[in-house]
């Protein structure tokens, strides 16, 4: 594994940490009581520490280190969810957010956090209660015990010597025994505890130094010695000792209980068994009851499915394969009904079917959740909210509404502008909106629905509202329209002006909504996706921002019709009808030629003229004309072809980034015979 | 002629275009193809004569005469398309014909007249005279660089 | 060659150590991304040893290790845990596990540890 593949994952995951991270502190923000929220966020914190560390990056380590012994305290109900604690923990996660997003760009992820960590540190020392473990952990680098170093030496007093004696006469072997640990041992306690752990197998502990309590407060530095009364000799002693690992060193040796002996003595001589020496060493082992510390075990998470991670090239390649079956599918298909052969038809027909299954499947491969963009939306709402002086409640929903991964990729930026200009232009200051008689807060809804082929997202706000003379004016005198233009629009037209190229003008960009970019481009997005956007307003009430994005790029179903010599594609989903109608059933209003449909007077779209067919000669030819009626919301228009081919899947290929903006085309596709038909959008024609 | 770009060397196609000869860095061409068939476009500039399906992908391509102004002839058995590559751009010129590639030193590059052949100064990088021959070195950014003309057609 | 069931819920966790097991070709009879997974996944592959999280969603490491070896004594778990996890680790030696390894690894003394556990 090269270590830019661990890079990835850790990139990848750090993300995915960072956003449940930012998602459940949201989450306490609102329901401050719920700790087990706290637990989250904890382990994210946590993993993403660990994560770090492994892979170098000391500032990250460093950062979430802090953060995690802030969220101890909050867990552990010694610090309160406020308003301030809540600032600085968002502020560290920007700060981890800075550092992945250097890390993927490239960078080594340093960042000087020590602004942040120092808030932290705040946080930690103003507000916490004492916290005995934090504190001793504090003070193993500050003040490091006396150490034994050198020759095992040990001081025991009387009691003690009782039961070396006993024992010795008993049978048992009393030993001294020092054990250094490796110099880069964490969490040394454990390892002590381990070592108590397998002597307590063989013997019986009678004495330590450190005593215990310094031993397990990690207030030693790597050695330290204890003396055990055991019935197994020395060397298995050893082997079993040197089974723990992260130790350098054990040496034994056999107490000279004479020796011992000979010392000045005190007094009092307390004939004790055995056994009780041992209680009393039990009692001096390392306390393991710390219940209370015990990390909460966190709530039902994100059920895990079962799911593998393939990279998005792949589904790309396998994509590209599929459309290049899809062209030979409607060749073979058209060689199939050409050659009339019913073994060949049958086949040709039964791998059409397999291949609109295996479509659906890949298709349905490469959607994704919408929350994928929507979910940073909430942490930018807040910090938006903030620096405006607003107050803002940003409601979403069908967050879990699916799209396809290539147009979720390019929606986040113009969404984000969407909603900043809600927020800025939309939703008023706190005062203004008391004055006109609206709650304090205003609120933004996000939402994003399925509707047919189409996924709407709309971004409505009880803000202000647009003001209609307003953008009239502007449009005036940014030469965007002309004042006879103005007659003819509709309200909605006229709010559709906002997202025309020129009428943004720099004076009014602001830091928030403006940056440079105009609504234009913001509506271009959309379009070059196959989508929309409009925008109705109510003024004074709110206004309410739509985008209709198709549910999928790529495969579409179109009526293939022939206009002249050449051969368009029109989207099924914008088609009401087909249509044959006589010549003598066209007739003139508003110099618009139109018939009577259905008992609607429809316009008729002359797609040779539009598209300035060459050698277009047939229409006398005939006494009929051949419709596609095709719709737009409400309007209706009959486009007139030459004839009409049939339906047909193909695949939506792009123009590509040369041909940009080319009037009422959204697109080409590869026919069955290799040759390329443009794909109409009809939404242009349909005025 | 020498195989590899030696330094201070620059790998170029020739093609024709109306009796002159021009030349274009290799690094940029992608293919080159016979004259295939090409989807109009309507609507568009009138040097950009449509698209076509070049290996699945749709390759807008313009006709390099008409991109510089130089009379149109009808397309023949010599006519061909260089396809270019841009910025992920795919993109196909047509031009009379296209069969050499050379190595031109550097130094033999020399700043260009105001126009050759009726081609504007700006899209062009340099001439090469090589012992008999002219060619007019171009400058690609500038061709693929639609900002660069008023839109006429649309 | 012995074979080795990794837990942890990061992937990126995992990857390392998995790793870092290969090259010393131990085999990998498993990967758990929770406790309730390592238990189940326990007793589906009975590898020669578990390389256990803590800090882990669903069913904590603590936990599982407790499951796994209530059922089976014989059970060789090696903890994976983080600098301030000393108190849930001393829980878990308690309660059978038979090392520990602390995060960020190092090759050497996962391999350290786990050459003691199975020696």
């Amino acid at each position: 594994m090269s270590q830019s593949e661990y890079l990835e994952v850790f990139i990848d995951e750090s993300q995915e940490h960072l956003q449940t991270l930012n998602d459940n502190l949201m989450k306490l923000e609102k329901e401050p009581a719920d700790i087990s929220i706290v637990g989250e966020i904890f382990r994210s914190a946590h993993t993403l520490k660990g994560m770090g560390a492994t892979m170098g990056f000391e500032d990250l380590a460093h950062l979430t280190h802090n953060m995690e012994n802030v969220l101890d305290l909050i867990r552990n109900e010694q610090l309160e969810v406020t308003s301030h604690v809540m600032d600085v923990v968002f502020e560290s996660v920007d700060d981890l957010e800075e550092m992945v997003v250097d890390i993927s760009n490239g960078g080594d992820g340093s960042r000087d956090v020590q602004e942040a960590v120092k808030k932290l540190e705040a946080l930690q020392h103003g507000e916490k209660a004492a916290d005995p473990q934090t504190e001793a952990a504090a003070a193993v680098e500050a003040a490091p015990a006396p150490e034994n170093t050198g020759s095992v030496q040990e001081d025991y007093d009387e009691y003690e010597r009782t039961v070396l004696t006993q024992s010795k006469e008993q049978g048992y072997y009393p030993y001294k025994i020092e054990i250094v640990l490796d110099e880069q041992t964490m969490l040394k306690a454990a390892r002590v505890y381990m070592v108590f752990e397998v002597l307590e197998q063989v013997g019986d502990i009678i004495k330590s130094t450190p005593p215990a309590d310094d031993l397990e407060d990690e207030n030693f530095e790597f050695a330290f010695v204890i003396t055990v009364i055991s019935s197994v000799e020395k060397e298995e002693l050893e082997k079993r000792v040197m089974k723990v690992s992260e130790i350098a060193s054990v040496t034994i040796e056999e107490v000279d209980v004479t020796f011992q002996e000979k010392r000045p003595a005190s007094k009092t001589e307390e004939a004790s068994p055995a056994p009780a020496a041992a209680d009393q060493a039990k009692k001096k082992e390392p306390k393991s009851k710390k219940q209370d510390k015990k990390e909460e075990t966190p709530k039902k998470g994100n059920e895990l499915n079962k799911t593998i991670r393939v990279n998005i090239d792949r589904l790309d390649v396998l994509m590209n394969l599929f459309e290049e079956l899809v062209i030979d599918r409607g060749r073979l298909e058209q060689i199939s009904s050409d050659l009339d052969n019913s073994e060949l038809s049958e086949t040709v027909e039964r791998m059409s079917r397999i291949s609109g299954d295996l479509q659906e499947i890949i298709l349905n491969m490469r959607m994704m959740p919408v929350d994928q963009v929507f979910n940073r939306f909430p942490r930018m709402v807040r910090s938006l909210s903030k620096e405006l002086g607003k107050q803002v409640n940003l409601e979403i929903t069908g967050a879990e509404t699916e799209l396809d991964r290539t147009i979720i990729d390019e929606i986040g930026d113009p969404l984000v502008h969407l909603i900043r200009n809600s927020i800025d232009h939309g939703v008023e200051e706190p005062h203004v909106r008391e004055a006109a008689g609206k709650p304090a807060q205003g609120t933004v809804q996000l939402r994003a629905y399925h509707s047919g082929n189409h996924v709407f997202i709309e971004i409505e706000d009880d803000g202000a509202g647009i003001d209609q003379d307003k953008i009239i004016k502007k449009a005036l005198d940014n030469g965007v329209v002309t004042e006879d233009d103005i007659e003819k629009m509709s309200d909605q037209q006229i709010f559709g002006l906002m997202f025309s190229s020129g009428f943004s003008t720099a004076e009014e960009i602001t830091d928030i909504s403006g940056r440079g970019v105009g609504l234009d481009v913001v509506r271009s997005t959309f379009e070059t996706l196959g989508g929309s956007v409009t925008v109705d307003s109510e003024f004074g009430q709110g206004s309410l921002f739509s985008v209709q994005l198709p549910l999928t790029l790529s495969i579409i179903d179109v009526m293939l019709v022939e206009v002249g010599e050449e051969k368009y594609g029109v989207p099924l989903t914008a088609i009401v009808e087909t249509a044959i109608v006589s010549k003598e059933e066209v007739y003139s209003a508003h110099n618009q030629k139109v018939i009577d449909f259905r008992g609607n007077v429809i316009p008729l779209v002359f797609l040779n003229d539009i598209f300035q067919v060459p050698d277009h000669e047939r229409e006398a030819e005939t006494e009929y004309y051949s419709l596609v009626i095709v719709s737009k919301g409400d309007k209706i228009a009959g486009l007139v072809v030459d004839s009409l081919i049939g339906q047909h899947d193909v695949v939506l290929k792009s123009l590509g980034n040369y041909l940009t903006n080319v009037f009422a085309i959204s697109g080409a596709t590869i026919l069955g015979d290799g040759q390329v038909a443009l794909i109409l959008d009809s939404n242009a024609l349909i005025k | 002629m020498a195989v590899e770009t030696a330094e201070g060397y620059v790998k170029v196609i020739v093609f024709q275009l109306k009796e002159e000869e021009y030349a274009i860095e290799v690094d940029h061409v992608q293919s080159i193809e016979r004259m295939q068939s090409v989807t109009r476009i309507p609507g568009v500039e009138a040097y950009i004569i449509g698209v076509m399906n070049l290996r699945g992908v749709i390759t807008p391509v313009i006709d390099l005469r008409k991109r510089f102004g130089i009379e149109s002839q009808s397309y023949d058995e010599a006519t061909r398309i260089l396809v270019l590559k841009k910025d992920n751009n795919e993109i196909g010129f047509i031009v009379d014909g296209a069969n050499d590639v050379m190595d031109i030193a550097e130094s033999r590059i020399e700043p260009t007249p105001e126009v050759v052949g009726g081609v504007a100064e700006e899209y062009l990088r340099g001439v090469v005279k090589l012992d008999d021959r002219l060619f007019t070195l171009l400058h690609i950014d500038k061709i693929l660089n639609k900002n660069e003309e008023k839109r006429s057609g649309a | 060659m012995a074979s080795v069931l990794i837990v942890d819920d990061a992937s990126f966790m995992r990857m390392m150590i998995k790793d870092i097991l290969t090259k010393n070709e131990f085999d990998i009879a498993g990967e758990a991304a929770n406790g309730q997974e390592a238990v189940d996944m326990f007793k589906e592959l009975s590898p020669d040893l578990v390389t256990m999280d803590i800090t882990m969603p669903e069913k904590d490491g603590i936990a599982a290790l407790k499951e796994i070896q209530g059922e089976h004594p014989e059970a060789k778990v090696i903890m994976c845990s983080a600098m301030g996890q000393q108190s849930m680790v001393i829980d878990a030696i308690q309660a059978g596990a038979k090392d520990f390894i602390v995060k960020p690894f190092q090759a050497d003394r996962v391999m350290d540890a786990i050459n003691k556990v199975l020696g």
